[in-house]
């Protein structure tokens, strides 16, 4: 018995990871019942509410099974698809949109202007606490909707908001509605392509404003799938072909969204032929990824921006130098070229190539590598000796941050460190309460191809992901300008001027620009990721 | 067995007969075992100790530029996916495996040692209550336990982690010890020189101090040195399933969960840590296996 014990401990650490593996692995049998079908690998998603879904893996499933009022074509321009046509006034204000008659609701319901009006009051009502909320901000009445909890988390409840439905929102026939903004936005027919803004059907509520308990777990929804069954979390979520769907109709016949833990996991389901599509292969898989898929491993240009943000409210980063010189101290270059081979790269500008009044280097010589002047500007600047940088241990960023760490580590010659946190949650709770965190791991994916959603939530006063309380008066007004103007050109070049500020300011340190790094098996064909980072599901087939 | 022991214990020597420790001693020597693993328990507590005698690299100076490159210099190991010389770092992390290891048998065998002496001795319903703990302890799987139990100490996240594994590693891992020295106790117990003692007026605590413990520390401690062997295995189990050390810790188990997602393109920053942390736990237990053999007096 003696002799046994490291053995023990060894099968005990293999059983570990056989249990973990398997629990990720899926049934792949079960999924063969559609002959048409095909399987994506997600992480299992927060909500499949329309307007709870802020994040990607919710996301792409709602794509599935909504239809959205425009999609976007190749110059980010939107164009209407469940809408007939959108109109709007002179000063960009009352927006007038008329919705394609002919749709239904997979349940049979005809999608009517009440289904949109009805979903958007839900996600702008307050209580309901719906986290893409903010997407309704700019309509007219939304102020009204909201309540503030006077002691904040203590006992007493949030007064009743004044409002239950946005005054901003009126039916005027069947398949027709306005939406009055509360402020002039040229840019607002981008704006409503995003997921919060799918209508719901009568059968999602049970009260009038009160959803039924059962609808997040199988969303009915208007667009060309349904789910088959309900979501079985941790495990996957079928769904199948609507019949006789009235718009574009997806080559495949069912989709099986599985869900993985790991993308490990999923990249070793992808090769063994259980999975059909991972839309991230890990890092640590990208060297060996080309030559075990060859040419079914595919690269696209992402929306995604990662950043690291400064806690404003800490007096040791109050200082403008002080972030500059760590800015310097990063090689951007090196980093996505050792770390993420390339799949990555450089950010040297606060706003994504992929919209439209981007400039390349916006930041300038504050992010270009040069450890000697950082070095300079930091001892100049007094920054502090001991800088610590937190991030959410489950999202794989250990890699870079250490590696940036140890360049800042050999640039600046002070200490670093990366701090891990669980969950990302956790770490902004501690951001909020504003404790002393260090440099902040952020990242941004757009909702709406507009410059100004790189801007406005991350940087406005009042932004909703403006975690680290960056505040420019002159910034604001830039942006509000901006969102204001007559036309989108005007808009870009408000949005341009706001965005110097930002490369002087240094708020935040720009560091990678994404890219949708995809692999596919050999069952299936015609796979494209858009830069949402979602999987086309309209063009992707069954290989004959 | 006792009456050599006695004989040493109690009546002053006459013409020196050998003890019980001194026939093992004269026995180990003779164990090519227990010299083998003597000499590399002796490299790693230098390594431990003085981990600049062997390197003159900062473990923690990791370059970019030098990810992956093969053995060089000073770096006779290579670097691995950081940057980091894996030489300096396999050196380094020496010191918390055997701070880990030490601290959480110590306090193994202290509560196993409480426990052990209180059953044993006292028996009747104190031994019953106590086996049947013993019992429900050793039910507790012991990666199960040290999952909850480290997450619950290490909540801070400035720690390091090493506090929290050695007392997790140390709460759970006393079981065995405990039994191994019940049974030794009363072994002993029943002895004639116990007896002796007893009838001579000697109270509770001198008969459990000065006769019985003395007599039942071989065997405990032969325990020890394998547990010693199996908690460093279990603080890298711990490491790599990130319940461990953590932060700015350099531990073997750490640097081999690093390096499994690279192991396709670079397996050296994988295999060394391995080596050295599967040949710091089979030198423990070889000692404790060789120990055994020269205490056990049927093997001779």
């Amino acid at each position: 018995m003696r002799g046994n014990g490291p053995w023990k401990m060894a099968a005990g650490a293999a059983a570990i990871a056989l249990l973990a593996a398997g629990c990720s692995g899926g049934s792949s049998d079960d999924d063969e019942t559609l002959p048409n079908a095909i399987s994506i690998g997600i992480v299992e998603p927060d909500s499949l509410i329309p307007s709870n879904t802020v994040e990607q893996n919710g996301s792409s499933v709602l794509a599935s099974l909504f239809y959205p009022l425009v999609r976007f074509d190749d110059n980010r321009k939107p164009y209407t698809v469940a809408a007939e046509s959108i109109t709007h006034d002179k000063a960009n204000k009352v927006w007038t949109i008329k919705i394609r008659p002919d749709f239904t609701f997979s349940n049979g319901e005809p999608v009517t202007a009440d289904n949109y009006i009805n979903a958007w009051n839900y996600g702008a009502y307050g209580p309901n606490a719906q986290l893409a909320s903010y997407f309704f901000s700019r309509i007219d009445g939304y102020a009204q909707m909201q309540s503030v909890d006077a002691d904040g988390d203590g006992p007493q409840k949030a007064p009743e908001p004044k409002a239950k439905k946005l005054s901003g929102l009126k039916k005027l026939t069947n398949t027709s509605f306005t939406v009055t903004l509360s402020a002039g936005f040229a840019g607002w027919e981008s704006v409503i392509g995003y997921d919060a803004f799918y209508p719901l059907p009568k059968a999602a509520f049970k009260a009038d404003g009160v959803l039924a308990d059962t609808y997040g777990d199988a969303p009915i929804g208007n667009g060309p799938f349904k789910v088959k069954g309900k979501w079985e979390h941790d495990s996957k979520i079928q769904v199948e072909k609507v019949a006789d769907f009235k718009g574009t109709v997806p080559k495949v016949d069912g989709i099986t969204w599985k869900i993985y833990q790991d993308l490990g996991a999923q990249y070793a389901d992808l090769l063994a032929g259980n999975l059909d599509v991972e839309t991230k292969v890990p890092i640590e898989s990208l060297a060996s990824a080309s030559g075990d898929l060859g040419a079914r491993l595919q690269k696209s240009p992402s929306s995604a921006f990662a950043f690291v943000g400064f806690p404003m409210y800490d007096p040791q980063y109050a200082n403008r130098d002080v972030r500059r010189a760590i800015s310097m101290a990063i090689n951007r270059g090196e980093m996505t070229d050792q770390i993420f081979l390339g799949s990555e790269t450089p950010a040297t500008s606060f706003v994504s190539p992929v919209v439209s009044g981007y400039r390349p280097n916006t930041c300038g010589d504050n992010c270009e590598y040069n450890p000697t002047k950082a070095k300079a500007l930091y001892a100049a600047a007094k920054g502090p000796t001991d800088i610590k940088v937190s991030y959410n241990a489950d999202g794989g960023h250990k890699a870079w941050v250490d590696a940036m760490c140890n360049q800042i580590k050999a640039s600046l010659g002070v200490n670093c460190t990366g701090s891990p946190e669980a969950k990302l949650s956790d770490l902004l709770k501690k951001v909020r309460a504003h404790k002393s965190v260090g440099l902040i791991r952020l990242a941004w994916a757009m909702d709406y191809p507009l410059m100004e959603n790189y801007l406005g939530p991350l940087y406005t006063t009042d932004g909703s992901s403006n975690y680290y309380g960056y505040t420019n008066t002159a910034f604001d007004s830039l942006v509000r300008e901006g969102s204001e103007a007559a036309t989108t050109d005007a808009a870009e070049k408000k949005w341009q001027q706001a965005e110097d500020i930002l490369a002087q300011d240094m708020p935040v340190l720009p560091l990678r620009f994404g890219q949708n790094v995809f692999g596919h098996s050999e069952k299936v064909t015609n796979v494209s990721m858009d830069l949402f980072q979602k999987v086309d599901i309209y063009k992707i087939e069954i290989a004959s | 067995m006792s009456d050599t022991s006695i004989l040493a214990a109690e009546v002053p020597a006459v013409g020196r007969p050998r003890s019980l420790a001194g026939d093992a001693w004269h026995d180990l020597r003779r164990s090519k075992v227990f010299w083998v693993a003597l000499v590399l328990i002796v490299v790693i507590l230098l390594m431990a100790a003085w981990p600049s005698l062997f390197t003159s690299a900062d473990p923690r100076e990791c370059v970019l530029s030098r990810q992956h490159k093969p053995a060089g210099g000073s770096a006779i190991f290579g670097y691995d996916f950081q940057g980091c010389d894996v030489y300096a770092k396999t050196v380094y992390g020496a010191r918390y495996s055997i701070i880990v290891g030490v601290f959480a048998t110590l306090i193994a065998g202290l509560i196993g040692a409480a426990f052990g002496l209180s059953a044993g001795f006292f028996g009747g319903w104190i031994d019953a209550v106590l086996s049947r703990f013993v019992d429900v302890m050793l039910g507790i799987p012991l990666l199960l336990g040290a999952i909850v139990l480290a997450k619950r100490l290490s909540s801070d996240p400035a720690s390091n982690g090493v506090f929290a594994v050695t007392v997790t590693l140390g709460l759970l891992g006393w079981t065995t010890a405990a039994r191994v020295m019940r049974s030794s106790v009363i072994a002993a117990k029943n002895q004639d020189y116990v007896a002796a003692a007893r009838m001579l007026g000697a109270g509770n605590s001198r008969l459990l101090f000065r006769h019985i413990l003395p007599n039942s520390m071989a065997s405990f401690i032969v325990v020890l040195t394998i547990l010693l062997g199996i908690n460093i295995a279990s603080e890298a189990t711990l490491s790599f399933l990130g319940i461990g050390l953590k932060g700015d810790a350099i531990s073997w188990g750490i640097a081999i969960s690093e390096a499994t997602g690279y192991v396709r393109v670079a397996a050296g920053p994988l295999i060394w840590p391995s080596l050295f942390l599967a040949a710091t736990v089979l030198a423990f237990i070889m000692l404790g296996d060789a120990v055994r053999d020269a205490f056990d007096p049927k093997l001779r």
